[in-house]
C-alpha cells in the first residue's frame, strides 16, 4: 500500500485500522511548505489492503500500486479479496478437511498438519515460512505436502520445504504451510515444530485434522493429551453431508 | 484455511458461537455447485444468522443477501456465523432432511456442535481440525480480551489497535457500542465476526483499558 503524498494531510485516520500496527511515519513535504504526510513502511506492509477498504481516508491518498513478482505474493496472502490462481480456493490455504467427506484427503490412519505463520495479527517473513516447512521435512515423517497451497508453489525443493530464494525476504499477514503425514507419526511432527518455535521471529498457530471413527472417537486426542498438549475446546467440523460421499471403509463395494 | 478455526476463549465465551460453512469439493462436485451453495445459503439465512457472507462479495453488513446470493458461482464458499445452538439444531435437521450436496463444516465447541447432530439425527461428526494454539513468539500477540476480539476475524482483518481506538471512541462518548461492533463486522469481510459475542466481549474489555494511549 502506497500514499499519494500530495494528497495526504497526515490526518492519522487510517492508523488503527493497519493489522500490522504503527508502520506509518510522518514526512516533512519537500515542496508543499508547512505540509505534512505520511509513508507507510513497505517492509513491514502486506499490503492486506485494509487500511484501503476501511474507507476512512478523507482525501483518499491511499492506492495499492500493481505489484510485480516477487512482492505480488504479499496481496495474494493478505488480502482475503485476491485469490491464489494455483489452488483455485479462495484465500490463501486449501480446501483441507472441509470436503474431507466428498474427496478423502485425509483417511482413517493419517494426520493433517497445518502451520499458519503470522497470525494473529503479527506478520511473518517467508524465511520463517521456510524455517518452518524446513523443520517439518527434515524431521523425516513422511509430511506430505499440499499440491495446491500457495506456499507449496513457493518452494525451490518440494523435498526439503526450501522456498525459493527471491520471496524469502516478503511478508504475509498470514501464510500456511499444509501437509500430512501417518498418525503414529504426529508425535515428532509436533515436536520438530516446537524445536522449531524457540527459532521463529514471529508467531504460528498450529492445526491437526484426523478423520472422526464411525464409533465418534478422535483418534489424535489421546497423543495430544498423551504430549500434554494444550488443544481448544472449539473445533473446525465437517459434518459429513457432502455428496457423493467419498467411501472411506470400502463398504459400498 | 482455517480463518473459523482459531476464535479464543474458554468454553462459556465460545458456547454460542458458531460458523458455517457451505464449500464444494474442487474436483468433485466443484463444477454446477452454484445452486447448491445458494441452496444451502437460503436454507442457514432461514435459520437466523448474525452474520453471513462469501469473501470475495463481503457480508450482510457491507452488502445485502441478496447481492451475496445472487454473486454465488460454482466454487463459491459461504459462511453463516450463528449466535445459539438452538437455531445450528433447526439448520442441521434443515440440511438432513434436504441435503444441498456440499460440504457443511461447523466451527464451534466440539461437544456442543456434536450434541447438536446428535439432536438432529446426524450422528457423529465426520471429521475434525484441532488449534493447539498459537506457539513462538507469543509476547508480540496483543492482551488476551483484545485477542478473543481479533481472532474473530481469521484473516486478521481486525486490528487490535483499532479495538483500542473503540475503547478510547467509546469512553469519550464519540460513539456507541454497537457502532463499533457494526464497524469490526465490516473489516471482516467474511462475514466469521459475531456481533452477539462482539458485543459481550468488547463490554467485558472497555473497564480493562484506558483512555489516554493511541494516535
Ligand atoms: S495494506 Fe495492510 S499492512 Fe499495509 S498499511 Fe494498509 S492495513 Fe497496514
Ligand atoms: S487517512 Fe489518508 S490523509 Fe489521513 S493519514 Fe491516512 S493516508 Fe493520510
Amino acid at each position: 500500500m502506497k500514499v499519494d503524498e500530495d494528497k495526504c494531510i497526515a490526518c492519522k485516520r487510517c492508523f488503527p485500522y493497519c493489522p500490522m500496527g504503527k508502520i506509518q511515519t510522518f514526512k516533512r513535504h519537500e515542496k508543499i511548505h508547512g505540509r505534512v504526510y505520511i509513508e507507510i513502511d513497505q517492509d513491514a506492509c502486506t499490503d492486506c489492503g485494509m487500511c484501503l477498504r476501511a474507507d476512512i481516508c478523507p482525501v483518499q491518498a491511499l492506492y495499492q500500486p500493481q505489484e510485480e513478482w516477487p512482492r505480488e505474493i504479499r496481496g495474494i496472502l493478505s488480502n482475503p479479496l485476491i485469490e491464489f490462481k494455483g489452488s483455485q480456493v479462495p484465500g490463501r490455504g486449501t480446501e483441507e478437511m472441509k470436503t474431507n467427506d466428498v474427496k478423502g484427503t485425509f483417511k482413517p490412519g493419517e494426520v493433517g498438519v497445518g502451520i499458519e505463520l503470522g497470525r494473529p495479527g503479527v506478520g511473518a517473513y517467508f524465511r520463517d515460512v521456510e524455517l518452518i516447512a524446513m523443520a517439518m521435512m527434515g524431521a523425516n515423517i513422511g509430511y506430505q505436502l499440499a499440491e495446491e497451497n500457495p506456499v507449496t508453489h513457493f518452494m525451490s525443493d518440494k523435498t526439503t520445504g526450501k522456498l525459493r530464494d527471491d520471496v524469502l525476504g516478503e511478508k504475509a499477514t498470514s501464510a500456511i504451510i499444509e501437509g500430512k503425514c501417518k498418525l503414529e507419526r504426529l508425535p515428532e511432527a509436533l515436536r520438530a515444530l516446537q524445536e522449531a518455535a524457540k527459532r521463529v521471529e514471529s508467531v504460528f498457530t498450529v492445526e491437526v485434522i484426523t478423520k472422526v471413527t464411525p464409533k465418534g472417537e478422535v483418534p489424535i486426542k489421546a497423543v495430544l493429551e498423551k504430549m500434554g498438549i494444550w488443544y481448544s475446546v472449539n473445533t473446525k467440523n465437517n459434518i459429513g453431508i457432502g455428496l457423493p460421499s467419498y467411501d472411506f471403509y470400502g463398504t459400498s463395494k | 484455511m482455517t480463518h473459523s478455526l482459531h476464535r479464543r476463549g474458554d468454553y462459556e465465551c465460545l458456547k454460542d458461537d458458531f460458523v458455517v460453512l457451505g464449500c464444494p469439493a474442487t474436483g468433485v462436485n466443484k463444477i454446477g455447485s452454484a445452486p447448491k451453495t445458494q441452496k444451502y445459503l437460503s436454507i442457514a439465512y432461514k435459520c437466523g444468522p448474525i452474520n453471513l457472507g462469501d469473501m470475495k462479495t463481503g457480508n450482510i453488513h457491507n452488502t445485502t443477501m441478496a447481492d451475496i446470493l445472487s454473486r454465488v458461482s460454482d466454487g463459491t464458499i459461504v459462511q453463516c456465523t450463528f449466535d445459539n445452538r438452538d437455531k445450528i439444531v433447526t439448520l442441521l435437521k434443515e440440511l438432513k432432511n434436504d441435503r444441498p450436496g456440499i460440504s457443511v463444516i461447523i466451527s464451534g465447541v466440539t461437544d456442543v456442535v456434536q450434541q447438536c447432530m446428535h439432536e438432529a439425527g446426524l450422528g457423529y461428526i465426520h471429521s475434525l481440525e484441532y488449534s493447539l494454539g498459537t506457539w513462538g513468539h507469543t509476547e508480540m500477540l496483543p492482551d488476551f480480551p483484545i485477542l478473543k476480539t481479533v481472532t474473530m476475524c481469521g484473516h486478521a482483518m481486525i486490528a487490535s489497535d483499532l479495538v483500542r481506538k473503540m475503547v478510547r471512541d467509546v469512553k469519550r462518548g464519540r460513539r456507541t457500542v454497537k457502532d463499533c461492533v457494526k464497524e469490526m463486522a465490516e473489516c471482516c469481510t467474511c462475514g466469521n465476526y459475531n456481533l452477539t459475542r462482539g458485543e459481550r466481549i468488547f463490554r467485558d474489555l472497555l473497564p480493562l483499558y484506558t483512555v489516554h494511549s493511541l494516535y
